[in-house]
């Protein structure tokens, strides 16, 4: 909002980009949980589902 | 701020030292939890002691059942109870305290904390009546009573329960307006710690619960290796959560024991970014040599994404002395390299715990952990001592030293107590880390000689066939043991402190400033504050002249040190895979 008319208040800095989404904590708990679950747990997973069954010698 | 969300008057007291606002409900889960933490460490600690006594060959003390049913016991009370217990100390002082913030549901934290008390009991009853005789990681086919499962269940059931009241108290904190802008650093640290957990936490309830459903038998089998895959997503994770509660205690301490600096808030917070993001794959570095995962799954998860994990700690590792070097410095102490740190206070626990915590964790755990997390090498050190050696110098000389370190400024600040036995107090540290390091150097050079752990016998006796190894390892496991001893005797000094302080301890409300007092740390009685001059040392501190060794030259020369001797033990490694794995 900008100040009144002939007020001397400055206006507040707008918060940097950086700085909110370092300060979203739910954000980055999302985005802990894609990259954890992605790319450790899922494709962990599928490595072995995929794995062929070892034959019998 | 509506009227509902203002807090009774009654509900805080004013901190003597800090003026920060204490939350009664939330003071009395704090002290629950430390004590408790306490009491797990005691347990912990008392099977360590019978177990080095073991593995110390000459001593061999325990028969095997007790030796692997300790084992079981020690790792679940250090690794765990201890850790996990004190960790939710941190969040609710964290979120309450360091907010000036009420606590989120309240009533629903002690739930959560008989919840977690219950489990812990349950787990136990059951290790210690020999029904879970499944070592920590418990790895299928070994079947525990299903009540060891669900012990683990509640207490990780409560644990995320507290982690959710934590981002409660987070979002009550911002809207009742208890602090402007960004979360402090050191709460930052905590959040890290709470988001970690989630991930953690999470893994324990999909492997868990399926585990639990097939000890009771209502699923025919557990895979072993989607059990190995999904464990270490919350046996090692659940290490991270310490690593970042830790360094959020590194900031801590400094700030509170020399008056340290944070030399750039946007690097601190985005190292702890980077923990967030990518610390938890460090948990395929236990899956290294496991045939079902393919090379590009597990150099993807131990090298190129962790390594931005290991990046964030050498960042903490050289903000972290830095801002305490340049906090020195502002308050008038520039002589030389080293002047600061010759004049820091080296007799208050809570120092000298911080700095043998940041240079063990990081000398010893940093460096050995990312030369056995290593593919290629990790063959070499694959379920040899030299795997406890690493996480010994991490969660014990690393995490638990920095949680004794903020126990002896909790002790005053929260419990309102002076610190007792102030004269070994002030000793405990060196005489804890200093044990500790002998165990870890025991364990670490007896494993690059290919000594096993988890092994009761490494010579074989009465065995139908014979694994001789180097003599040189009865001294490092006889190093192994004399530290443990020492160790142990630290760490019953702690124990012994934090009981007489908490239940019989001299009360303490107000804290005069300008004189030593017993029992209290000097960072309460005499808070670092700048030299009068500060800015025009400021000036000449930052003046270009200085180079590029700039403000903090001093930590610069540690870091080289640092650097030089992570090169040395990282290559040698290779030359010495190289004497195994001959090519051409």
């Amino acid at each position: 909002m900008p100040p009144a008319p002939g007020s001397t208040e400055e206006p507040p800095e707008p918060v940097p980009l950086g700085q909110r989404l370092y300060d979203n904590v739910f954000l980055l708990l999302t985005v802990s949980l894609l990259i954890m679950f992605g790319v450790f747990t899922g494709w962990g997973m599928w490595e072995i589902l995929t794995m062929p069954p070892a034959t019998l010698p | 701020m509506t009227a509902a969300a203002v807090p009774a008057p009654g509900a805080f007291r004013k901190c003597g030292a800090t003026g920060l606002l204490v939350h009664s409900r939330a003071e009395w889960l704090i002290k629950l939890n430390a004590v408790t933490a306490v009491v797990a460490l005691l347990i912990g600690a008392s099977a360590a002691l019978l177990l080095v006594l073991t593995r110390w060959q000459a001593v061999h003390l325990l028969p095997a059942v007790w030796y692997y049913r300790l084992l079981g016991v020690h790792g679940m009370n250090m690794l765990i109870f201890f850790i996990i217990y004190f960790e939710m100390a941190v969040l609710w002082f964290a979120g309450t305290v360091l907010l000036n913030s009420r606590p989120a549901a309240p009533r629903f934290g002690f739930f959560n904390f008989g919840l977690m008390v219950v489990g812990s009991l349950l787990i136990l009853w059951m290790q210690f009546s020999g029904k879970a005789d499944v070592l920590f990681t418990s790895y299928p086919p070994l079947k525990a009573d299903p009540i060891y499962y669900l012990g683990i269940i509640l207490f990780a059931v409560g644990g995320l329960c507290v982690v959710g009241q934590y981002f409660a108290t987070l979002v009550i904190a911002r809207r009742e307006k208890t602090y402007v802008g960004s979360q402090p650093l050191v709460v930052y640290g905590a959040t890290t710690a709470a988001i970690i957990a989630v991930v953690t936490l999470l893994h324990g309830a999909l492997v868990y619960i399926p585990t639990f459903l097939w000890s009771v038998g209502l699923i025919p089998a557990v895979d072993p290796e989607v059990y190995r895959l999904l464990w270490w997503a919350l046996g090692h994770s659940s290490q991270q959560i310490n690593v970042a509660a830790m360094v959020a205690i590194w900031y801590m301490l400094g700030g509170l024991t020399v008056g340290a600096v944070v030399l750039n808030e946007k690097v601190s917070r985005s190292a702890f970014v980077l923990y967030i993001l990518f610390i938890s794959m460090a948990s395929a570095h236990h899956l290294l040599v496991d045939p079902g995962f393919g090379p590009a799954w597990k150099i993807v998860n131990t090298s190129y994404f962790m390594y931005m994990a290991v990046l964030a700690s050498m960042v903490h590792g050289f903000t972290v002395p830095a801002g305490m070097e340049l906090g020195m410095r502002l308050r008038g102490f520039t002589d030389g390299l080293f002047g600061w740190l010759r004049r820091a206070p080296w007799g208050d626990p809570g120092f000298s715990a911080l700095v043998l915590s940041v240079v063990v964790f990081g000398f010893f755990g940093g460096i050995t952990g990312v030369t056995i997390g290593t593919e290629q090498i990790n063959i070499l050190a694959h379920n040899t001592l030299r795997i406890p050696g690493h996480f010994h110098a991490t969660v014990v000389s690393g995490t638990a030293m920095a949680f004794m370190g903020a126990t002896y400024y909790l002790l005053p600040l929260i419990f309102q107590r002076k610190v007792a036995f102030w004269k070994v107090a002030r000793i405990q540290p060196y005489l804890f880390a200093g044990g500790m390091l002998m165990v870890e150097m025991g364990m670490t050079f007896a494993g690059s000689f290919g000594v096993p752990r988890r092994h009761w016998d490494i010579s074989f006796s009465q065995a139908a066939f014979d694994v001789q190894f180097n003599p040189v390892v009865d001294l490092f496991l006889a190093l192994m043991g004399i530290g443990g001893i020492l160790a142990v005797t630290g760490a019953l000094a702690f124990i012994l402190i934090a009981v007489k302080s908490v239940f019989l301890g001299e009360k303490v409300t107000e804290f005069p400033r300008g004189s030593a007092i017993a029992g209290i740390p000097q960072g309460l009685t005499n808070p670092p504050v700048h030299a009068a001059n500060v800015d025009e040392i400021n000036e000449q501190l930052h003046a270009p002249s200085r180079g590029w060794m700039g403000a903090t030259p001093g930590t610069v020369v540690l870091v080289g040190v640092f650097f030089l001797a992570f090169i040395l033990y990282y290559f040698t490694n290779w030359k010495l895979l190289s004497f195994l794995w001959k090519i051409g």
